[in-house]
């Protein structure tokens, strides 16, 4: 299945002086819990150990922190971060739906320190394990078999 | 296959607050700090599955 690349502007800074059109391998998942669902823009990571998503999904999902399943893992921040991990459905649909979404189970962490990133996180463990990934920035095409 | 621009969307959006988007992602429903709130808002105005992001920093480079 393929998924077009997200374009994103940043402003102007020292670095990009005239600004950047970031475009990242973005996906839209639904996140599914028993009965109570949540859909969010999660972004597909190969640096990624894991499958991390923001704390507060938990909450929408009915999945109460701790879960007693945690991990202390640690990122770009110069400190140790803590993810509770629990099992969920994960459906991901390209933006026709005119193709079944592709469903699966992941074990997946849901971390406070990531909550200010906004987005999902599709990692190795869970994501990148189960699908073979293309990231084809040429032709900003994200494609999942 | 061109990149999907979020560029105009997101050109006046709340910065660091939680965006509830249509699922085409074309229009901000919702939006609040606190995930459930800009989900429920959304849910009240008619979009039962709102794709939720945080609305980027312009600086703000994911590492």
């Amino acid at each position: 299945m393929d998924f077009r690349y997200t374009e994103i502007s940043l402003n102007p800074c020292t670095a990009f002086p005239a600004g950047v059109e970031l475009k990242r391998p973005l996906l839209d998942v639904l996140l599914r819990n028993g009965k109570r669902a949540v859909s969010l823009t999660a972004m597909v990571d190969s640096g990624s150990d894991f499958c991390i998503f923001p704390a507060s999904f938990a909450k929408a999902l009915g999945i109460a922190l701790p879960t007693g399943k945690s991990i202390t893992f640690t990122g770009s921040a110069d400190r140790p971060q803590v993810a509770h991990f629990e099992t969920i459905q994960v459906a991901i649909w390209n933006e026709n739906r005119e193709e079944d979404p592709i469903s699966f189970d992941v074990y997946a962490g849901f971390c406070d320190s990531v909550e200010h990133v906004g987005l999902g996180i599709l990692g190795q463990h869970g994501f990148f394990s189960q699908f073979k990934v293309t990231c084809d920035h040429t032709n900003e095409v994200l494609t999942i078999t | 296959m061109k990149a999907f621009n979020m560029t105009e969307v997101l050109k006046n959006a709340p910065v660091g607050e939680w965006l509830a988007l249509s699922p085409s992602k074309d229009r901000i429903i919702a939006s609040s700090p606190d995930l459930e709130v800009a989900l429920n808002a959304a849910k009240e105005l008619g979009e039962d599955n709102p794709v939720m992001m945080k609305a980027p920093s312009p600086y703000a480079l994911v590492l």
